[in-house]
């Protein structure tokens, strides 16, 4: 059992900086959650801060039951993968694996059975006498968690593993580092800017901004009921369209089109008569035949997928039909709506 | 190969872990033969020394350090040559002591209208004891090296023969 329990964590710097506000999480046993956010949101402090590379300014921190908040790193039983994997150049793949338990001064033969179990793993059995510069950056990156895998820790942390990997190396990393999770069955935090890495790893998501927690919550609730307008732009790639529109007589009305409302839509939105509200649509939820007019400017084909860019009036859309168009500049396309999101315009709160 | 016994474990840490013990002994060695080299031309004799055996030694050090280094990292490796070369640099420093040293020892030179013995009791003694340390850890490392080294080759053969084997099925 290892779960961990972040309680009220603050972060604040000497220079009065405060990078975390309040930051509260359950990670229950065995769970794999993916911290996402862009640059400087507060994401990494946290992780550090679970680490103990980083002092907490307020809050608990806390291990299986036990509060770890003032405790060395040594004694917190947690292990971390680096971005820049953090390998010590003159060992062999065997012996950095090893180090951590020589350190604690284990059972030589405990120690090699680890190596060879972790190393088993992870694919690494060949490469065991080898440097890491003799090794790729996926390879170097697998022995970075071999080193974590073979502590066998309460919490692996992962800061940002994948960032210095190619695109086709990242993809096969990421699905080693989730076939590890179900394997190992451990309690993992993971930190990441890519919206696909936290979508396709996360048993559950925290989106963070400015050092605030937006949402948490599985990658399906974070994509299709978004608790602001930050997480529902910031999860989904191409990013959602965003529409200023005044509900006025169960229409939703735009300064270039007017959509009639659902039932349950314009229920939802009772409050909001007369206002102005944002609306949401997803590139994917924008359908080809309806009565909003697209001005297109440009046509990106991505084999099963095209992107079309465009406007709406004066306001930019991104549409992404699945199938293979052959827009050009200046075409005008029909598109309609089939899922929407609502968000008041003034706190960006989504409108549920 | 499951590795659930002790023995079988050692054997394959062999695989990949560094023969350090007789690497490590070997630079003992290196140690106490720099130790006895500043050791033993200490006592102030007139020129005693001075004859083509210091040249010959003042080479033979030279020598034994380079060869001594470099059977150091061999072993470290597993190399079979190295571990026997470390025998023999072991032997040559028990030689050592029936050539210089005890020459010395025995011989008396004339300095200021007075007989005076080259090399007292205790400096022999002193450096008799370095050579002999020296050569115990030449020979150690290199019996260490033997066995570590044989160990290996013969567990690599099991492993290639089961691998093989299992190939072939």
């Amino acid at each position: 059992m290892s779960e961990l329990k972040l309680q009220h964590l603050d972060k604040i710097y000497d220079n009065k900086v405060q990078a975390v506000f309040d930051f509260n999480l359950d990670v229950k046993d065995g769970e794999l959650i993916v911290l996402v956010g862009p640059s400087g949101c507060g994401k990494s402090t946290t992780l550090r801060m679970v680490a103990g590379l980083e002092d907490i300014s307020a809050g608990k921190l806390i291990i299986d039951g036990q509060d770890v908040t003032a405790k060395p790193p040594k004694d917190r039983d947690i292990a971390m993968v680096f971005q820049d994997y953090a390998l010590y150049g003159h060992m062999t793949i065997y012996e950095n694996m090893a180090f951590s338990l020589m350190l604690r001064k284990e059972n030589v033969n405990v120690v090699h059975q680890k190596v060879m179990a972790a190393a088993e793993i992870l694919g690494l059995t060949d490469q065991l006498n080898k440097k890491p510069n003799q090794l790729s950056g996926g390879q170097r990156q697998r022995v970075a968690m071999g080193r974590a895998i073979v502590r066998t820790p309460k919490v692996f942390l992962f800061d940002e593993p994948l960032s210095n990997l190619d695109a086709k190396l990242r993809g096969s990393t990421r699905r080693e580092i989730l076939l590890l999770h179900k394997r190992l069955k451990a309690t993992m935090l993971y930190v990441t800017h890519d919206q696909t890495e936290a979508l396709t790893l996360a048993d559950r998501i925290v989106c963070m901004s400015m050092g605030h927690v937006q949402q948490i919550g599985t990658p399906l609730e974070l994509y299709y009921t978004p608790a602001n307008l930050f997480v529902a732009s910031f999860i989904g790639l191409p990013p959602i369209n965003t529409f200023d529109a005044v509900i006025r007589n169960g229409q939703a009305v735009g300064s270039e089109f007017s959509i009639a409302l659902t039932s349950e839509e314009a229920e939802l939105l009772a409050g909001y008569e007369n206002k102005t509200v944002v609306l949401g649509v997803r590139p994917e939820d924008v359908i080809q035949g309806g009565e909003i007019s697209v001005n297109v400017f440009s046509n990106e084909n991505l084999g099963q997928t095209t992107l079309v860019n465009g406007v709406v009036g004066k306001q930019k859309i991104t549409c992404k039909f699945r199938e293979w168009c052959s827009y050009k500049p200046g075409d005008t396309v029909n598109v309609s709506f089939k899922r929407k999101h609502f968000f008041d315009k003034e706190t960006t709160r989504a409108i549920r | 190969m499951t590795l659930n016994d002790d023995a079988l474990i050692k054997k394959d840490r062999l695989r990949f872990t560094r023969n350090k013990l007789s690497a490590n002994l070997t630079l003992l060695a290196i140690v106490f033969n720099a130790i006895y080299f500043v050791s033993i031309y200490t006592s102030d004799v007139g020129n005693y020394y001075y004859s083509i055996i210091i040249g010959a030694s003042v080479v033979y050090n030279l020598l034994f350090m380079l060869v001594a280094f470099l059977a150091s990292e061999g072993v470290k490796g597993y190399k079979m040559m190295y571990a026997y070369a470390l025998l023999v640099l072991g032997a040559g420093q028990i030689i050592r002591i029936f050539i210089l040293p005890t020459d010395a020892r025995n011989a008396t030179v004339q300095l200021e209208m007075h007989e005076q013995i080259v090399m007292g009791n205790a400096q022999f003694i002193w450096v008799c004891a370095l050579l002999i340390a020296s050569a115990v850890f030449c020979i150690i490392a290199g019996i260490v090296g033997i066995i570590k080294t044989s160990t290996l080759v013969s567990y690599q053969a099991e492993l290639e023969k089961e691998q093989k084997g299992a190939a072939h099925e």
